[in-house]
């Protein structure tokens, strides 16, 4: 329409340019539409599988590594509640009254089992070169889904704020991934490895059963989380180290313990391979989880944004500063370090004594003032 | 005071020595037939006026709501969802003294209205126990021969009374739901030593220290953390909002230096230490003599449920003793309870926000002590004291201030604050709360004790409750942990920017001595 044209065509041109404009609108609006009809069903998919993994439910999962054998007593034992009970460390009914069933008070020597065992943690785990960090715990909801939960699913396990976005956490995990959200970190700087401590909070929709007596499955509790952010090729090793450092904490706190490479259909959706270590429970005379090790690869990168920059793209002229196809997201990985409540329960039945004492392991007694044994109190 | 319960479906449970759990925690309410102008208790028994057990009664199935009051089926009267131990008698024979309390504290509570409803409600309790009285009468007469005529004259005469006891007994029920709504609005006494008037009418009682001479020029904790990369507020920002934080390397090491130090330092004083859940049953908030659903409230609610988060451990340790009695020799009570806080900090605004001197999410060690009523003035001279001492051994110089009437919120019969003095800010700021609630907390949570002496009085019996009495609760900042961060920065820094810890931290923090710059 630029040049010289008899009136006649200029009309013709108009209305072709019109017909098309209308045509793209259409088009653009379908465009849209679909984008975000992808986008959510997409968001579903969940992460490939390591091809390692077991393929099956729960009881394909594949032994990894077993550490020490359940105790033999020589006496009749008690679980942790009746434990709690006798040496006055909890108080489940007082919680029921004024908060709900699954919630607790600590008292006493326990509370300075919790503060050693946070304290003991993070100290070997800094020693390791993760840097210590304690995070918010009320976050905006789309943080949530952008690390792989449902905030608003039925029998969700996220608590919801009233009157806002925000929730809160139910990991540090959470907050952690959400440190690096819609960034280009340099390559010299991965990887990044923090240990995080944090109360989480669970509403446990859906769990009931005999399982959840005592401190098993609670709606609050502290846990020191380690998070690492690396380059794909690494994460495979660092997955390797996380789960290291956590059997290495467990034994040293005298644990008999097993390491399980958990089947296809346990993996969750963002982690490409999970390692779970089940303590030994004497009171539940079972194995039950302390601690999970994932590699979710670029599952949750690719929805926080969180990539980086490879140095060899900084050598060439070419590509200049803002050309992103350099740009790669990076892995991030999660383990558990410390669960408190579930540890406090392997602690007092596995060193539980026949005059209903609890012997401390040796490495938490400098972080709770030299205290060796919980005593029965006398009344 | 006064039995309050609510006729018509109720059930008892005998109360135990602990907490006891149920079903409707949240509508209960207490029973204290303790003096002789009590007349509610009729209520319940048709029949009798004794009510020898303390009992629990479950309120009326209208009671079922998340909100703290719901609306009668008249939509006249709003319900409140529990019910404080009020002692309307002794407002109404002290009505000078509580008035003029209620206005020295600026406080909105409406005592004509209260005393009004109090009398229309013993006028209405007589009338209810009149027409009972010829029920009963009638009753009688009608056991005996009669005549058809004279029979059919008593039935009407018997149906008549009943619906008039209906009516009032009604008329009962939405005076004495007004007269809670109204009442629990009337704040503490006051000790008489508390300054009257406004924040500038503080006494100041102690000073430690001075403000330590820099011979540089100083820094702020917000730069002294950027530069030393121990907070981080931006990426918070993105993720959680404003006044929300990261803190990492050697701030995680100070803050569990600090908890664990003041645990240490105060379970040596003998209190038990505790930690608490942070979501609590939004009832136990009000008892406590806070508003979650207030406008401007510093409280955050859980969506779907009645429950909230805690702005301060002071609410569980509260609760936990709730509708109980304790028997004498218990008492003292002492707590020092860590926890998460968890406020809203709805109407702050302005530079004193910035940083750490106003969050939304903080670890803080609280004190709490329930005793028996002569004794807390003095566990409040105890609590002010450690605090003192904790603060000093750290080396800070602060002052502490007996709170002017206007500043000391409902639950407190007086308040001392201490406050720090904060370089970087270039004033004093509070780090610490010492509050005597005396009988304002347990009334609304039913916290009694049992005085040793009726035990020995074979007359009196286990169930008899008119000796029981109501404990004092008094509450205490031991460590709040932003603050004292905010503080130990700002008063240790050096030129070359490093900060020293002080010494009592170091064993808890692995021996470290000072925080460095880090090299990049």
């Amino acid at each position: 329409m630029k040049g010289k044209l008899e009136p006649s065509e200029r009309q013709k041109l108009i209305e072709e340019g019109k017909n098309l404009k209308d045509r793209l609108i259409t088009l653009e609006d379908d465009l849209l539409k679909l984008t975000d009809e992808l986008q959510l069903e997409a968001q579903s998919i969940p992460n490939m599988t390591h091809p390692d993994v077991p393929i099956g439910a729960e009881d394909s999962s594949t032994l990894r590594k077993v550490v020490g054998d359940p105790h033999e007593f020589s006496f009749p034992i008690k679980d942790h509640v009746q434990l709690g009970k006798e040496l006055d460390l909890f108080d489940f009914d007082s919680a029921a009254e004024i908060s709900g069933s699954k919630f607790y008070y600590m008292k006493n020597e326990a509370v300075m089992l919790e503060m050693g065992l946070i304290n003991w943690t993070l100290f070997e785990v800094m020693k390791r070169g993760f840097t210590p960090l304690t995070t918010p715990e009320i976050v905006r909801s789309s943080v949530v889904e952008k690390c792989g939960f449902q905030p608003r699913g039925t029998n969700t396990q996220v608590y919801s704020i009233e009157g806002s976005d925000q929730c809160l956490i139910g990991t540090a995990e959470i907050p952690v991934g959400g440190i690096h959200m819609d960034s280009i970190l340099p390559e010299a700087l991965l990887p990044l490895k923090y240990v995080a401590f944090s109360h989480c909070f669970r509403t446990e929709a859906g769990a009931a059963g005999t399982a959840t007596r005592g401190l098993y499955r609670v709606h609050q509790f502290s846990k020191a989380e380690m998070f690492i952010l690396c380059r794909p090729e690494e994460s495979d090793s660092y997955h390797e180290e996380l789960i290291s450092i956590e059997e290495d904490l467990f034994s040293s706190l005298g644990l008999h313990f097993k390491t399980v490479d958990m089947a296809s259909e346990d993996l969750g959706a963002p982690a490409y391979r999970k390692f779970d270590v089940e303590a030994w429970m004497p009171g539940l005379g079972r194995y039950g989880e302390i601690s999970s090790a994932s590699n979710c690869t670029d599952y949750q990168s690719r929805r926080l944004g969180i990539r980086y920059r490879p140095e060899s793209s900084l050598t060439n002229p070419k590509k200049g500063k803002g050309n992103l196809a350099s740009t790669q997201f990076v892995h991030t990985l999660n383990a558990t370090a410390c669960a408190v409540p579930r540890m406090i329960l392997c602690l007092l039945e596995n060193y539980q004594q026949e005059d209903g004492s609890v012997v401390i392991p040796e490495p938490l007694r400098p972080f709770m003032g030299g205290l060796q044994i919980i005593t029965p109190k006398s009344r | 005071m006064g039995l309050q319960c609510c006729f018509g479906g109720t059930t008892f449970q005998t109360l135990k020595m602990a907490a006891i759990p149920s079903l409707y925690s949240s509508s209960t309410s207490i029973l204290r037939p303790v003096s002789k102008t009590l007349t509610f208790n009729f209520l319940s028994r048709p029949h009798g006026r004794s009510l020898p057990l303390l009992v629990r009664a479950l309120s009326a199935p209208a009671i079922q709501t998340t909100g703290r009051t719901t609306t009668s089926p008249d939509d006249k009267v709003l319900r409140p969802q529990w019910k404080a131990a009020i002692d309307f008698k002794w407002i109404r024979d002290n009505k000078e003294d509580v008035a003029a309390n209620i206005k020295n504290r600026n406080s909105n509570a409406n005592l004509g209205l209260v005393l009004e409803l109090y009398e229309r409600l013993l006028n209405v309790q007589k009338e209810v126990e009149r027409l009972r009285a010829e029920r009963n009468v009638v009753a009688n007469k009608m056991k005996g021969k009669l005549e058809p005529s004279e029979r059919q004259k008593l039935i009407e005469e018997g149906k008549n009374l009943k619906d008039r006891l209906i009516t009032l007994e009604d008329d009962l029920l939405k005076l004495t739901d007004e007269l809670q709504l109204e009442a629990q609005s009337i704040p503490n006494m006051t000790h008489p030593d508390v300054p009257i008037g406004a924040e500038d009418s503080s006494t100041l009682r102690k000073v430690v220290g001075d403000p330590h001479e820099f011979s540089f020029p100083i820094k702020d904790h917000v730069q002294l953390g950027k530069e030393l990369d121990l907070f981080d507020f931006d990426s918070a920002a993105e993720i959680s909002g404003s006044k929300f934080y990261y803190m990492k390397n050697e701030a995680v090491m100070l803050e569990m230096g600090l908890i664990n130090w003041t645990l240490f330092e105060v379970m040596k004083r003998g209190f038990t230490p505790l930690t608490t859940p942070e979501i609590v049953r939004s009832s136990v908030v009000e008892k406590c003599g806070f508003q979650p659903r207030g406008t401007n409230t510093q409280v955050y609610s859980i969506e779907g449920s009645d429950q909230c988060l805690i702005g301060t451990a002071e609410i569980p340790v509260g609760g936990i003793h709730m509708d109980s009695i304790l028997p004498e020799a218990l008492l003292p009570l002492k707590y020092v309870a860590f926890s998460h806080c968890f406020r809203t900090e709805a109407g702050a605004a302005g530079t004193a926000t910035r940083g750490l001197y106003r969050v939304h999410q903080f670890s803080k060690a609280e004190m709490f002590i329930l005793c028996r009523p002569e004794e807390s003035d003095s566990y409040h001279e105890e609590l002010i004291s450690i605090e003192e001492d904790l603060f000093s051994s750290l080396g800070l110089h602060f002052k502490t201030v007996d709170m002017a009437s206007e500043d000391l919120g409902a639950p407190a019969y007086r308040k001392f604050d201490v406050e720090a003095w904060m370089p970087g800010l270039g004033r004093y700021g509070e780090i610490s709360s010492a509050s005597n609630c005396t009988d304002y907390q347990s009334r609304r949570l039913g916290i009694r004790y049992r005085p040793e002496s009726s035990l020995t009085n074979p007359k009196k019996g286990k169930g008899n409750l008119a000796s029981t009495q109501f404990v004092h609760t008094l509450n205490a900042t031991a460590c709040a942990v932003p603050r004292m961060i905010l503080c130990l920065l700002e008063n240790y820094q050096q030129e070359d920017g490093s900060v020293v810890i002080p010494e009592p931290l170091r064993p808890f923090m692995g021996g470290l001595q000072i925080i460095t710059p880090k090299s990049r």
